[in-house]
């Protein structure tokens, strides 16, 4: 199978300023791709790379199987740029008609569906648009031709919390459909609930591809336990991926790392009342490959 | 794919082109009005006033040789400095609407990723401008000969199409300036300075400079030249001094798609 996209060895320099060095992924058909690092990592440059608005100082990079460069290929993919600007007195829907004919067409009927579940107003002038609106354009723009890859450059920024549930879901659906998403992000929360891997970028360096699930399994979990009677500290101490133990009288309170399979079966030793477990903060490893150090514990 | 394209930018182009036909055929009308009054008393706009002009500025307006004579004012009015500018800017402004201004404001971006190759885009692009330009001449064409025709001029359709015609290639040229060195940087005032300092260049070397010798031969590269030289009004279409106007034109055209072609957007 053809990968949606493969890089090797891209690098762009703007200048002497470095943008990207020496990216070498694939993405594969059907995967939703996380793109993930903080602003000026270069996130964008990549994506820019990807669509040939900018070109690789050096290095090779192929988009469904062929060059970017080749509006055929473009023809396939759904983009949103990261920030996009809409400046005419031309309405919302007089543009996405215009971009549907260079397209080669695109039924009114989906624009209007799109619209409908973003809940967009398409007879407004595209300059009068907040900035939450404005994104609604580009995501319907992104996604009104059914591309085979859709390109998402912080796609949930300015956007409230209902219509980015409903994106999640529309992301879910193109997966489903056995389409590829590439969406990028500085935060991660943002993108773990729909995206398979994710791809972290610092400093124009890919510094890691992981698998969201993975990624949970090294997730430090937070627990804390109620009993029925106070338990003896010597039960949970020394149990695999148990740390910072505190037992006070009842209550017992720790963290873990990866599965709670151990503390658990320690814990139903005894009558529990009580459990808490909080949702793996994804971010906190996150941010462990940002800064050089281990993770805070 | 390029009929949406261009009939964006030119929906895009309205407001300037109606703006701007609007103006200069305001000023054609108003500057052509006033000829029937010199008509009526040339003793007062014949040789011993235009004398008094110093030297510099009657070489300025092309020579002011001949003021009274219908062809003779409609080209110091109209078609000597004022008009041709008014094309170049508005071909310029129109030039700079196209890429380096959507580039630097962000809309760009977005157009290039479309299934279009770059090339036909800026070929499109120039499509729109060019007919954008022809509009605008095609009405204030109508304005100054039905204005010779209330002023009773006298001079023939046949020339002042001539005249207008070098003014729509002046501004078409100028604004394929404008719109190479805009595809090549991107930036509009860049494309703007360029267009600027060729056009004060080039109209002052045909004019002040022509007597000149350390600096006369430079006219061989002012537009100007190839506009004015072959007294259009007076003689009819000079074919030879256009066609070099319109081929460097589009060997301009080509720099643009060339240039547009190789180059990062929007960094």
């Amino acid at each position: 199978m053809t990968a949606v996209v493969q890089a090797e060895g891209l690098t762009k320099y703007y200048g002497s300023r470095r943008g990207l060095a020496d990216l070498t992924m694939e993405i594969q058909p059907g995967e939703v791709f996380g793109y993930l690092g903080p602003n000026g990592a270069g996130k964008t440059t990549t994506i820019r790379l990807l669509l040939d608005v900018i070109r690789p100082t050096s290095g090779l990079v192929r988009v469904l199987g062929g060059s970017p460069r080749e509006p055929a290929v473009r023809a396939r993919i759904g983009y949103l740029p990261g920030d996009l600007v809409l400046e005419s007195r031309d309405r919302a829907l007089d543009y996405l008609r215009f971009l549907g004919r260079v397209r080669g067409g695109v039924p009114s009927s989906r624009i209007e569906s799109l619209a409908d579940r973003f809940d967009a107003d398409l007879s407004v002038p595209m300059r009068k648009l907040s900035k939450g609106n404005r994104q609604k354009i580009g995501l319907i723009q992104a996604f009104m031709h059914e591309p085979e890859f859709v390109i998402l450059d912080e796609p949930t920024m300015g956007l409230d919390p209902l219509v980015q549930h409903e994106f999640l879901a529309l992301v879910r659906e193109v997966r489903a459909s056995g389409r590829t998403v590439l969406m990028s992000s500085h935060v991660l929360a943002e993108v773990e609930s729909v995206s398979d891997r994710v791809g972290i970028v610092r400093g124009g360096r890919l510094v890691a591809v992981e698998n969201v699930a993975a990624l949970r399994e090294k997730a430090v979990r937070r627990v804390e336990l109620h009993f029925a009677a106070p338990v003896p500290r010597a039960d949970f101490e020394g149990l695999p991926g148990v740390r910072d133990l505190r037992v006070e009288g009842a209550a017992l309170a720790c963290t873990i790392d990866g599965r709670p399979d151990a503390l658990i079966k320690a814990a139903a030793r005894h009558t529990v009342v009580h459990l808490v477990s909080a949702e793996p903060d994804l971010e906190e490893i996150f941010l462990t490959y940002y800064s050089d150090e281990e993770p805070p514990r | 794919m390029n009929g949406p394209l261009i009939s964006k930018s030119l929906r895009d182009h309205r407001g300037v082109t109606f703006w701007w036909t609007v103006g200069i055929s305001a000023f054609m009308a108003l500057y052509l009005a006033v000829y029937g009054s010199i008509k009526e008393s040339p003793e007062v706009y014949g040789p011993a006033m235009i004398a008094k002009f110093p030297g510099p500025l009657r070489d300025l307006m092309g020579g002011l040789a001949d003021m009274t004579s219908g062809a003779g004012y409609l080209q110091t009015a109209v078609y000597q400095l004022f008009v041709p500018m008014l094309f170049i800017a508005c071909a310029t402004l129109l030039a700079n609407r196209s890429l380096a201004g959507p580039e630097e404001n962000g809309t760009l971006e977005l157009v290039l990723t479309l299934p279009v190759d770059r090339r036909r885009l800026v070929l499109a692009r120039l499509a729109a401008l060019a007919l954008g330009l022809l509009a605008v001449a095609a009405v204030t064409l109508l304005v100054a000969w039905g204005m010779s025709v209330v002023v009773d001029n006298g001079v023939a359709f046949g020339h002042i199409l001539a005249g207008h015609l070098g003014v729509l290639l002046l501004g078409l040229f100028h604004g394929t300036v404008a719109l190479a060195v805009g595809a090549a940087t991107g930036r509009r005032l860049v494309a703007s300075a360029v267009v600027g300092v060729w056009v004060v260049a080039g109209y002052m070397v045909v004019t002040v400079g022509r007597s000149w010798d350390a600096i006369s031969w430079l006219k061989w590269v002012s537009p100007f030249h190839y506009y004015a030289e072959g007294r259009p009004l007076y003689e009819g279409v000079p074919v030879g001094d256009y066609l070099v106007l319109a081929g460097a034109t589009v060997v301009l055209a080509l720099t643009a798609v060339l240039a547009f072609d190789r180059r990062d957007v929007g960094v």
